[in-house]
C-alpha cells in the first residue's frame, strides 16, 4: 500500500493531537523502542529454526511472559505461525519458513 | 447502521448498555415500532457475551448467538446506536428523562471508514489487547475485534505515537486527528439500564497471591483462551506458553465472603466453571482438571444433568475450601486445601500449572451516582416491586440483566424481554393518558 503524504491540515491536526497528549513522553518513546527491538530480535532468532517461547526468552534475555506476548502479536499480524510442538510447548516459526515447509510436503 | 443524531432526536426509549440484555431489550422495543437509542461505552456492541467461548448447558458457540443479535440491532430501522458513549447523568422532570451523553472521539470518521484495516496494518504501536484480557496485542488504531459492530477502526490516543502512518494509508481519508468529545442531551420517555457487570479484582483476596503469578487467571481470561480465535489459538499458560497439564478452579474466590464486601453468591460461577472444565478436557485431553467447591449450585433447567455429565467425563470435584495459594518453581502453584472428603487428611497441599479464580460479580456501573435510580445494599439496581421485576425506584426507568444482580445469560435474556415489555406498556399508558387528558 503506497503511503500518501499528509495534507497540511492533517499535519496541523496531528500536531494538535500530539500537543493535547502532552507530547510523546520519554516512557512512551522507550516502550516503542523496546517493542521494535524485541520484535526484530525474535524474528532474527527464528530465522535459524523454529523455537518455543522459553527458548526465545532465554536466548534474548526476555521474561518468558513478554516473549509470549510478542509472539502472540506477531502471530496475529502474520509474521510468525505455529510449527508443531516440543515437549509441553508449541514451536513458532517465521511465516515464510512455515509456508515453505507446508509447500514441500 | 444509524449513528447520526443530534440533541433534537427524541427516541421513545434509551437503553444504556449494548450487551446481550441491552440488545434484546432494544430489539423487542424496536419490533413494536418504537424508536430506540442504544448507548454503549465500548467501541463495539456485544458486551461480555461476545467474548465468551461457549454457553452452558448447550455448549453452543456464544458468538453464534450474539453476533446475529448485534447485526439485527445494527440494521434495524428503529434502532440508533452510539458507541464510545457514556451517560453523564439523567435528570427526570415531569415524566421526561433528560439523558446527558458524552461521545468520545474515535479519530475516525465512521461515514468514511470502510473497515479495510489498512490503518491497523500500517501502525507499528501495539499494546495489550483489552478484548483478549491483555493476553494478545492490538495496534494503536484497530477494528476492536473480528466480529465487532461497528466494523470501524478506532484510534487509542493514549498509546498512539502520532506518526501519521494511518492517515497516509487510509484510502478514504477517514482519519480525523482533530475530533473532539461531543456532548448530547437526549429527551426520552423511557430508559432501560442494561449496564451489565464487572468482576471484582483478582487480587481481592491477598492469600491467593494473584499479584505474584500470571498463572492465576480470571474466568474471563480462560474464556478467551478457550475461544476459537483466542489470543494464542489454543490454551497456554500466560507466564511461559506451556500447555497446562493440571488446572484448578477455585470457587467462591470473590463472593460469599463478607470480609471482601461481597456477601452474596455470584450465581453463575459453578456452571461456567463446569462448562470451562468440560471445554478444557476437550482442548487438553490429557490434562488433570479439578474444581474446588463449597457447594455446587446447579439450579437451572438441565444444569444438574450438565454437572453429572462433567463428573462422568472425569472432571475432579473436591469439596472444600482453598485457604492459600503460593507460586512455586517453574511457574506452578501450590494450593493449601481444607477438604471435607478425606477425614483422615483434611489439610492437603496440591500442585497445579494453572489456577482459575471464580471472582465475584459486581455492578458494571453505579447509576445512583448520576441518576435518581436507587441501588440495593449489594450495589446493584434496586427492583422494589415483586410483580414488576424490571421496574426501578423511578417511574419510566427500567433495568435488565446483570445491572440488577448476578444472573446467567438465559435469565438475562428473559429479563431483558420483560424490561422491554414493561417499558412499552409504560409508554402506551403514558401516551394514552395524554390523549385522553
Amino acid at each position: 500500500m503506497a503511503m500518501k503524504t499528509l495534507a497540511p491540515e492533517q499535519k496541523q491536526a496531528l500536531a494538535k493531537l500530539r500537543a493535547s497528549l502532552g507530547g510523546i513522553s520519554e516512557q512512551k518513546r522507550q516502550a516503542q523502542k523496546h517493542l521494535v527491538a524485541a520484535r526484530k530480535a525474535i524474528l532474527k532468532f527464528l530465522e535459524a529454526k523454529p523455537a518455543t517461547v522459553p527458548q526465545i526468552a532465554e536466548a534474548l534475555q526476555l521474561p518468558s511472559s513478554e516473549a509470549l506476548w510478542h509472539v502472540t502479536g506477531m502471530r496475529k499480524y502474520g509474521k510468525v505461525a505455529e510449527a508443531g510442538e516440543e515437549g509441553d510447548y508449541p514451536l513458532y516459526a517465521l511465516v515464510v519458513q512455515q509456508e515453505a515447509a507446508e509447500a514441500s510436503h | 447502521m444509524n449513528t447520526h443524531i443530534t440533541s433534537d432526536f427524541t427516541p421513545d426509549a434509551l437503553i444504556i448498555g449494548g450487551g446481550i440484555a441491552g440488545l434484546q431489550s432494544a430489539l423487542d422495543l424496536a419490533d413494536q415500532d418504537l424508536q430506540v437509542l442504544l448507548v454503549e461505552r465500548q467501541a463495539s456492541i456485544g458486551g461480555h457475551m461476545i467474548a465468551l467461548s461457549k454457553v452452558y448447558p448447550t455448549l453452543d458457540c456464544a458468538s453464534c448467538i450474539t453476533t446475529p443479535k448485534m447485526s439485527a440491532a445494527a440494521h434495524h430501522p428503529n434502532i440508533t446506536i452510539l458507541t464510545n458513549t457514556e451517560v453523564e447523568g439523567i435528570d427526570t422532570r415531569d415524566g421526561v428523562h433528560r439523558v446527558r451523553l458524552l461521545q468520545k472521539p474515535t479519530y475516525v470518521n465512521f461515514d468514511k471508514c470502510i473497515g479495510c484495516r489498512l490503518c491497523e496494518y500500517a501502525c507499528d504501536t501495539e499494546y495489550p489487547d483489552p478484548f483478549e484480557e491483555g493476553l494478545g496485542a492490538v495496534r494503536a488504531i484497530a477494528v476492536p475485534f473480528t466480529n465487532a459492530i461497528p466494523q470501524k477502526a478506532v484510534l487509542n490516543a493514549e498509546v498512539c505515537g502520532t506518526c501519521g502512518a494511518c492517515a497516509r494509508v487510509c484510502p478514504t481519508g477517514a482519519i480525523e486527528y482533530d475530533q473532539q468529545p461531543r456532548h448530547l442531551t437526549i429527551h426520552t420517555d423511557a430508559v432501560i439500564v442494561a449496564s451489565g457487570f464487572n468482576l471484582n479484582a483478582i487480587t481481592v483476596k491477598p492469600q491467593y497471591n494473584a499479584q505474584h503469578s500470571q498463572n492465576i487467571i480470571s474466568p474471563l481470561t480462560l474464556e478467551r483462551l478457550l475461544a476459537p480465535h483466542g489470543p494464542y489459538g489454543r490454551v497456554l499458560r500466560p507466564s511461559d506458553g506451556k500447555m497446562p497439564g493440571s488446572i484448578a478452579f477455585v470457587q467462591c474466590a470473590g463472593s460469599r465472603d463478607e470480609s471482601i464486601g461481597v456477601s452474596y453468591c455470584s450465581r453463575v460461577c459453578c456452571m461456567y466453571a463446569i462448562k470451562q472444565a468440560m471445554l478444557l478436557s476437550g482442548a487438553l485431553p490429557l490434562a488433570d482438571i479439578t474444581i474446588y467447591y463449597m457447594d455446587i449450585r446447579a439450579f437451572g433447567k438441565g444444569y444438574e444433568q450438565f454437572f453429572q455429565n462433567a463428573k462422568a467425563m472425569g472432571i475432579n470435584f473436591v469439596r472444600g475450601k482453598v485457604a492459600r495459594i503460593h507460586p512455586v518453581e517453574d511457574g506452578d502453584l501450590s494450593l493449601h486445601v481444607e477438604t471435607t472428603e478425606d477425614a483422615g487428611n483434611p489439610m492437603q497441599e496440591r500442585r497445579h500449572d494453572l489456577v482459575v479464580l471464580a471472582q465475584g460479580m459486581i455492578p458494571g456501573w453505579q447509576p445512583s451516582d448520576v441518576t435518581p435510580v436507587a441501588c440495593a445494599s449489594d450495589g446493584f439496581v434496586a427492583t422494589p416491586a415483586l410483580t414488576a421485576p424490571a421496574a426501578t425506584t423511578v417511574p419510566g426507568i427500567f433495568v435488565a440483566g446483570t445491572a440488577a444482580g448476578p444472573k446467567d445469560i438465559v435469565d438475562t435474556i428473559a429479563e431483558a424481554g420483560a424490561a422491554a415489555m414493561q417499558a412499552s406498556q409504560y409508554l402506551y399508558q403514558k401516551r394514552s393518558a395524554v390523549l385522553v387528558g
